[in-house]
């Protein structure tokens, strides 16, 4: 063997080598627990025990037989549907506000992020305090300016709008971060030629501050919406699906389906499915993107 | 020389590598090596969830003799049985566990070794429990475990708020429909309708659980009225009996005496554990297990409260539900024989109460001749939940389906209830759901038995 060769196939070991950590890390935690859930998506299996080769049985059993598939489905898209706009919308109104040059605006951006690093079950406990239907905070609010206050987590009604509206919470978090770091970096000059087209603040909005947002607007979408359709821990503390399964979501069901009932096997079937939801909706927004996501630079 | 530096460096850096792989791969972070003093060690593992002292039992055991050590290890209740799973599951398991989930549930999948041949070997007598919690360490007639403590369902009533209505205290209902008869007596609101104190609430979803009560009142109803949810052979799933279907109307009929939002609205503002409404005033009268006497002492003891067997209907008897705490060995321990020992000296009657006396709460012990002894049976309270066992049912109704089944129960009640569906409908479908469950576990189960041959150990 020439010894360019060899010196070419050492220097390919060593880097090797040197990935092998993360390699193995990915192979052994990543890859192969990805197979592994395809594999038992075709089969029984409760983790115990060996596993049993079903074909596309779990996938046929949750399509066509589950009365809860469609139900928990349901409920994540219109979840999903009620929160990214309270979410990314409401995350670009406070940052908008947090991009305010006023006296001490650096005090209120801190105060505004400080909520968002409390964590989920804390958050949901203190949520379900806050919806209690006769003496909560959030229905005591609502008698002050004459409103009947729902039965929120009580009622099949609102007990979906009910969570999303806990997604408010987080608005001052990392989505009004990246906001506001788009919203220092747009051009003053944009502004200034607006300005001498004889445009107020809302022909600045419409036709500079959206636009140049849109890219970031598009990220958040895309990544809330598949965070969305993964939401659990709410549910799970708080209503546990219910009432009348309005809460059941999807990720919760498939988390029934695991570790109450140790059907791994269907529970695989699910993840796999909600991977092709996801994908689609994803794609979709995708597409749907390139009508209204203006990126600099282009032509 | 930066080229013979690189060199060094990119060796150095490959050892470091293949040291990190191969570490990886031998280290064995759960082996632990015991001193070398001729006694057997074995490892405990036992779930707690703030105190994080030795289990009374342990320290006995291994005082009382010189030849096995038990070696404690508390597991954090977050995730518990996962966490235990995973242990069988490598194949590295403690000898010995605490748990408190169905037997079955690990005994079907598995987990447990059977234990029939230690039982025989030392003359050991199942007699000593109660029968309810025998059936519940039974599967497919092999035993898997040792129950430990256990409880019983009783109903519980607060003295004051029945006087304050104008009730007896000294006479409770006797019956589910004069439990209606006094709830409605009970029951308070505001000057703006809300509720503020209710007497008597029977669960209808499953979220209720723990907020009135743990386990289901139309569920406990349907035992007395003779339900029977399996056929005799474990086969076919039966949940819309004219037992249970009786049962599901009257809690249906009950919320017919309230209006059901402010009823929901009230049970919005109930909590679990100090903040139980049964603790807070806002609920006359529950049905709980014992293990809430404690929290009455911790939390109100000043609290003029009664407890009596739970009512039935006129002319059928009373009933209760048995939840176990039990002692079990998993598959692939390495001690047995050592486990075995440690076992069944922990629930000795004299142990039992030995540690129900160094305990500040009251333990129910599983050995009948603990719970019938004098020094258990301090209070009248304490003798109707020892009473109440005699007519326990085991939680374990569909072995093979059993968290299906609970959830399609609450489902199906929760439909009932919101009048959604009728009864009728609601547990057919419910049973059609489990049924279909239990046939694929079933089969599932069969599959098992033919490539994997624990059973037969």
């Amino acid at each position: 063997m020439s010894t360019p060769r060899i010196k070419r196939l050492r220097e390919a070991a060593t880097g090797y080598a040197f990935l092998s950590p993360w390699l193995v890390g990915f192979l052994v935690f990543g890859l192969y627990p990805i197979g592994m859930s395809l594999y038992y998506s075709v089969s029984r299996y409760d983790v115990l025990r060996v596993p049993q080769y079903i074909g596309l049985e779990n996938y046929t059993t949750l399509l066509f037989d589950d009365p809860y598939f469609g139900i928990s489905i349901w409920n994540t898209l219109v979840y999903t549907a009620l929160r990214i706009p309270l979410a990314v919308g409401g995350s670009l109104v406070l940052a908008i506000l947090a991009n305010q040059a006023l006296k001490g605006i650096k005090i209120f951006r801190t105060i505004f992020f400080l909520p968002s690093i409390i964590t989920g079950v804390v958050l949901s406990v203190i949520w379900l305090w806050m919806f209690n239907p006769q003496f909560g905070l959030v229905n005591t609010a609502l008698g002050w300016v004459g409103l009947p206050g729902p039965l929120w987590l009580q009622s099949t009604e609102w007990s979906k709008p009910g969570l999303a509206l806990m997604g408010l919470w987080s608005i001052g978090g990392a989505r009004m971060i990246v906001f506001l770091a788009a919203l220092q970096g747009i051009p003053e000059q944009l502004y200034e030629a607006v300005d001498i087209d004889g445009g107020g603040a809302w022909a600045r909005f419409k036709h500079v501050t959206l636009p140049m947002l849109s890219p970031v607007i598009f990220l958040w979408t895309v990544l809330e919406v598949i965070f969305s359709l993964q939401v659990f821990t709410e549910a799970y503390v708080m209503t546990k699906g219910g009432p009348l399964n309005s809460t059941l979501f999807y990720n919760l069901y498939l988390y029934f389906k695991a570790f109450d009932d140790y059907e791994m096997g269907y529970a695989s079937a699910m993840a796999w499915i909600l991977l092709v939801i996801t994908l689609v909706i994803t794609l979709f927004q995708f597409q749907l993107g390139k009508k209204w996501v203006h990126y600099t630079g282009e032509g | 020389m930066t080229g013979v530096l690189g060199s060094i460096f990119r060796k150095a850096g490959l050892v470091l590598v293949i040291a990190i792989v191969v570490a990886a791969i031998v280290w064995d972070p759960g082996r632990q090596d015991w001193p070398d003093d001729g006694k057997t060690h074995i490892r405990y593992w036992y779930i707690v969830a703030a105190e994080d002292q030795i289990p009374f039992t342990v320290r006995r055991f291994n005082e009382a003799q010189d030849t096995v050590v038990v070696h404690a290890t508390p597991i954090p209740w977050q995730e518990h049985e996962k966490k235990i799973l995973t242990a069988v599951l490598s194949g590295d398991p403690p000898d010995v566990v605490s748990q408190f989930v169905p037997v079955v549930r690990w005994a079907s999948r598995m987990a447990l070794r059977p234990i029939d041949d230690l039982i025989a070997e030392t003359g050991f007598d199942m007699d000593t429990f109660f029968p309810a919690l025998v059936e519940e360490v039974t599967w497919m007639d092999r035993t898997f475990a040792l129950p430990a403590n256990t409880a019983s369902y009783a109903f519980f009533y607060n003295r004051a708020m029945l006087a304050e209505a104008g009730l007896n205290p000294d006479r409770p209902p006797q019956s589910w429909n004069e439990v209606r008869e006094y709830s409605k007596v009970i029951t308070r609101y505001d000057d703006r309708g809300r509720m503020l104190v209710a007497g008597f609430l029977p669960p209808f979803s499953g979220g209720h659980a723990g907020i009135l009560g743990n386990l289901s009142i139309a569920a406990l109803q349907s035992w007395q009225l003779g339900a029977n949810y399996m056929s005799e052979d474990g086969t076919v799933v039966n949940m819309d009996s004219p037992e249970v279907l009786r049962a599901v109307e009257w809690t249906k009929d009950y919320y017919r005496d309230y209006d059901f939002q402010t009823v929901q609205a009230f049970i919005g503002g109930l909590g679990t554990g100090e903040q139980h409404g049964f603790l807070t005033g806002k609920l006359a009268m529950v049905v709980l297990d014992m293990s809430f006497l404690d929290l009455i002492r911790r939390y109100r003891p000043d609290m003029d409260f009664g407890v009596v067997e739970t009512p039935s209907f006129e002319g059928f008897p009373t009933a209760s539900m048995a939840g176990s705490w039990w002692l079990g060995i998993p598959r692939g321990a390495s001690n047995p024989r050592a486990a075995w020992d440690f076992m069944r000296f922990a629930t000795r009657a004299d142990i039992q109460l030995e540690e129900l006396a160094a305990r500040d709460d009251d333990l129910f012990p599983a050995n009948r001749l603990a719970a019938v002894d004098s020094s258990f049976l301090v209070s009248p309270e304490i003798e109707v939940f020892v009473r109440q066992m005699e007519f326990a049912h085991s939680p374990i109704v569909v072995p093979l389906a059993h968290g299906v089944f609970w959830r399609e129960f609450y489902n199906a009640l929760e439909r009932s209830i919101y009048g959604q569906q009728s009864p009728e409908t609601a547990f057919a479908q419910a049973e059609r759901q489990v049924q279909e469950s239990l046939n694929r576990s079933t089969d599932y189960d069969e599959y098992v038995r033919e490539h994997m041959a624990f059973m037969e150990e």
